[in-house]
């Protein structure tokens, strides 16, 4: 008889690294304290665009305790560069310190240490930045406007770059249509606001020429590279280690001009260096993100069917190219996405960044894809509405239905449940569109119900990268897995883990493959010494190339187990099972040698092990994307209340269809789902990085930037429909940044559907809706 | 520098203090607690609550000399390294924590509501339960295993007390 042994992956394991967090004794940035240390205040400039005259820090001459200041004339050129390789982008560098003009408010300009962080705070604030105001750019009109001067020298206009991308033949779907729907949608500035702020903690050992570096970044290795590069010190001795991470979401995703200099002032003062954001630096100079404009046109056939799409893609990217997705990064997504679930092999689109005097533009939870899916699941709510059809009608009859599937632009999409997924939320919602429908006429309460339909390119690669032409350059994953003489397991894990549960999902893909319990299995992420080399945690990529370079590493063990097992029990190596911690002929289960066992033979009493077998349980796997990556698909609904005489509205209901493939551990699943559907939520409702006219941030604290409270929310419902992709070893999607794509175009359909008007605008403020709903109260809007 | 008397998670300890120190600094650093995290230093995220003779206040708003004399609780005195207070572990069961950050915060906000919602015999509406932690910023888990957490501390307290 055949031995039953439950399957790890898909099963709700509760997680290993939760004990920790929960006690208190997890260390996070701050929390790594070395003795001698210096702490670091930056000042910042105050000013959006301006010369810099003079940096003044002779006030610290008589502070009356010992300070070290340093300028951009002090740093050498050591700088940030992000540069993606095509003749049409304008390159623009970063200086650590600000050299000859600023950009934008909270740009660091100088560098002050001390021995206490409350003195070094004393200090900056005595530093004074003389500066000349140059005319600022804060518009994407302004920036767009020749007459304005460029912000970077030898620029020619403020445009980092314009490109194009397109397919089939747009000119006959535009002869060919019987409606043409033009809308034009337009994203806010947000920011990513991890619950942790950034920090970075340097210490250079003069007696191994090794310089360490703790930062609270989601890409360890990355960091290590670039500063190896710009301070010119060999890998081999530079160690980064990520802690505890509270947070990232993308902020923490890239490299960070602070991460080099503080590893720059470790070896200059020969001190150890600690800097800590505060909250308001976050806000205002860490990473933007979102602030996108898009004009499309649809061209739709008399019955109905989508012939060809048109886009024009502008997003405000601030001041300068961040490392390593550069400026080009948000805008190329969202050409590169529109064309989304739908089936139709025409299309269009140009797309720019635009340069301002902003905080730069990084990577944010689905990076373009909530802004391009805002845009795409308007239009089409608008489409079904000008002819006059139900939208989720409307989108079952465009909606794609065989795989795999070209797209317009010659992506493959691999297996989902798209339609699969529309039907069933029609069922689900079947009673609040009924319900929505009642009020239509009311003066008072309205229910409106809406929703978004879309898919997410996951697992990206190397291949992607190397078409993007931007500095991350490679996407593999890898994790070298090593079984101990005891039988217990460490994985070096090249992902970093920042809440997404890595530890445990990581674990349960181990145990399967190797017949052994999770919790005999430690996964160590984080730092460059234990870890191999990888580009980090970020794109939704860590449960396909993560899961699946640990289980493919994991096999190979199991392979040379079944080997030594096979030996022992006189068998072959493929009548071999592993399960329960055992080793054990498949037909019979009754004849078997424990694991630990085995484990004790391949590493200690080796005279066990078969002839010319070489000791040892220890193998790597570096997993790379597939060249189009695999396509989650999901959708999302809102059910809205809005109260007309006052524009409150109340978020009855907000329900989720998903489809990730193979789901590895669903508390983990339904966790990330439901954690970015209320990020998704405040891009709906309540975030907005504001700036005024003179680039001033106004919304500079918690007070000013407001992000979900728990009571504005509801339960978050999550249904899952699985499609295993065939391009992936354990048949997993991505889906980190799914649930933040959503919620936008889903909230805004239902207000239009509860109001009866365009909405083509975030955030959806109290303000906003009330002035939506001006026509209902008899008003003029 | 003023001389503060301080007892944090039960350690007793005087020290000279500068008047403008805030408490979550000095627990930090004197007391080498890590369970008290900063999230936004201006008192809106809840991240820094701690419980001052009791009852949970935000040490991020409160200087260290206010407190001379007054027993001190963080994260550290709920359950120990294993983390066995009843919260603790229903926020491990229903997933009310992924990066782990705000959490210290919540569960010190939450330690004494659920403990008075026993004590009363009640169990809170969800609507309750999220204006409860109206003071308390997650940025990962969306809130719905937090209020799953405390539904089930809630309810495991009440079953037993009936059984």
């Amino acid at each position: 008889m055949k031995a039953e042994n439950p399957r790890q992956i898909g099963a709700r394991v509760q997680r290993f690294e939760d004990v920790r967090l929960l006690s208190g004794v997890a260390r996070y940035i701050d929390d790594i304290r070395l003795p001698n240390c210096l702490h670091l205040t930056f000042a910042r400039s105050q000013m959006a665009h301006g010369r810099i005259l003079d940096v003044d820090t002779s006030a610290l001459e008589d502070i009356g305790y010992p300070t070290w200041v340093f300028t951009g004339k002090d740093i050498g050129d050591l700088s940030m560069k992000a540069h993606q390789d095509v003749p049409e982008m304008q390159y623009s560098e970063q200086p650590l310190l600000a050299r000859d003009v600023v950009r934008f408010v909270g740009e660091p300009v100088a560098a002050v240490l001390a021995e206490d962080p409350y003195l070094s705070e004393d200090a900056a604030e005595m530093v004074f930045i003389d500066c000349d105001p140059l005319p600022v750019v804060g518009t994407m009109d302004q920036a767009r406007d020749p007459s304005i001067p460029p912000i970077h020298d030898g620029w020619k206009s403020n445009v980092f770059i314009e490109r194009q991308m397109k397919g089939g033949d747009l000119e006959a779907a535009r002869a060919n249509a019987a409606y043409v729907v033009r809308r034009t949608f337009r994203n806010q500035r947000q920011t990513g606001v991890p619950m942790e702020c950034r920090g970075v903690v340097a210490q250079y050992s003069p007696g191994d020429r090794m310089l360490t570096v703790w930062s609270s970044t989601q890409m360890p290795h990355l960091v290590r590279t670039y500063i190896s590069e710009e301070l010119d010190l060999p890998e081999s001795r530079i160690r980064v280690i990520a802690p505890e991470v509270g947070g990232g979401f993308g902020v923490k995703g890239q490299v960070f001009g602070e991460e080099v200099l503080v590893a720059w002032l470790a070896m200059k003062t020969q001190r150890p260096v600690k800097w800590i954001e505060d909250r308001r630096e976050n806000l205002i100079a860490s990473i933007h993100a979102r602030d996108h404009a898009h004009t499309l046109e649809a061209y739709v056939s008399k019955e109905g069917r989508l012939l060809g799409l048109w886009a024009d893609i502008s997003v405000d990217v601030g001041a300068y190219s961040t490392f390593p997705f550069t400026a080009a990064g948000d805008p190329g997504m969202a050409a590169k996405v529109m064309p989304g679930p739908y089936d139709f092999q025409a299309y269009e689109a140009t797309f720019r960044a635009l340069a301002s005097n902003k905080c730069p533009l990084g990577t944010y939870r689905g990076v373009a894809r909530p802004s391009a899916v805002f845009s795409q699941e308007r239009l089409m709510d608008e489409i079904a509405k000008e002819i006059g059809m139900d939208p989720i009608e409307f989108r079952l009859k465009n909606i794609i239905r065989e795989f795999p599937y070209k797209n317009v632009l010659g992506f493959t999409y691999d297996p989902g449940s798209y339609a699969e997924s529309l039907e069933k939320i029609r069922e689900i919602l079947a009673d609040d569109i009924a319900a929505a429908r009642e009020t239509r006429h009311s003066k008072e309460k309205r229910i409106g119900v809406g929703l978004a339909c879309f898919i997410e390119q996951t697992a990206h690669g190397t291949p992607d990268f190397t078409r993007r032409r931007v500095p991350i350059e490679t996407g593999y994953i890898a994790a070298r897995v090593e079984m101990q003489p005891d039988g217990t397991v460490v994985i070096g894990l090249g992902l970093q883990s920042h809440g997404q549960g890595l530890e445990t999902t990581m674990a349960q893909v181990a145990a399967d493959a190797l017949g052994i319990d999770p919790k005999d299995v430690f996964v160590r992420h984080g730092d460059t010494l234990t870890s191999p080399y990888s580009v980090g945690t970020w794109g939704s990529r860590g449960g396909p190339l993560g899961g699946g370079a640990v289980h493919l590493a994991s096999l190979k063990i199991a392979d040379k187990l079944k080997a030594i097992a096979a030996h022992q029990l006189q068998s072959n190596k493929d009548q071999i099972s592993l399960g329960g911690g055992k080793a054990y002929i498949t037909d019979d289960p009754s004849r078997y040698i424990p694991i630990r066992t085995l484990a004790r033979q391949a590493l200690r009493n080796v005279e066990n092990l078969p002839e010319g077998m070489i000791p040892g349980l220890e193998a790597e796997y570096s997993l790379d994307g597939p060249r189009d990556g695999t396509y989650s698909n999901a959708v999302h609904a809102a059910v809205v209340e809005i109260d007309v005489p006052t524009g409150k509205l109340k978020l009855k209901r907000f329900v989720v269809v998903e489809d990730c493939g193979t789901i590895i551990n669903p508390l983990v699943v339904d966790g990330q789902v439901r954690g970015g559907v209320v990020q998704g939520i405040g891009s709906a409702l309540f975030e907005h990085m504001i700036y005024d006219e003179q680039c001033q941030p106004l919304t500079t604290s918690f007070a000013d930037y407001l992000m979900p409270l728990a009571p504005e929310l509801p339960n978050i419902e999550v249904h899952h429909i699985e499609t295993p992709t065939p391009l992936n070893p354990i048949g997993a999607k991505g889906l980190g940044e799914g649930g933040a794509i959503g919620p936008a175009p889903a909230i805004a359909n239902a207000v239009s559907d509860a109001l009866g008007v365009e909405v083509n605008e975030t955030p959806l403020t109290l303000n906003a809706i009330w002035r939506l709903s001006a026509h209902i109260r008899g008003e003029a809007s | 520098m003023t001389q503060t008397t301080l007892t944090v998670n039960g350690q007793t300890r005087t020290l000279e203090v500068e008047p403008r120190r805030l408490l979550a600094d000095i627990i930090r650093t004197e007391f080498d607690v890590s369970g008290v995290h900063i999230g936004c230093a201006h008192g809106v995220c809840g991240c820094c609550t701690v419980h001052i003779d009791g009852i949970p206040r935000l040490s991020c708003l409160t200087f260290a000399v206010q407190c001379d004399g007054k027993e001190i609780n963080t994260v550290e005195s709920l359950g120990g390294f294993d983390a066995t207070h009843v919260l603790q572990q229903a926020f491990k069961s229903e997933h009310g924590l992924q990066c782990g950050y705000c959490t210290p915060g919540f569960l010190m906000t939450l330690a004494p509501y659920v403990e008075k919602k026993v004590a009363n015999g009640e169990m809170p509406s969800d609507e309750e339960i999220r204006e409860a932690i109206s003071g308390n910023i997650c940025r990962c888990t969306g809130y719905h295993g937090i209020v799953a957490a405390v539904r089930k501390a809630i309810s495991n307290q009440l079953e037993g007390q009936q059984a």
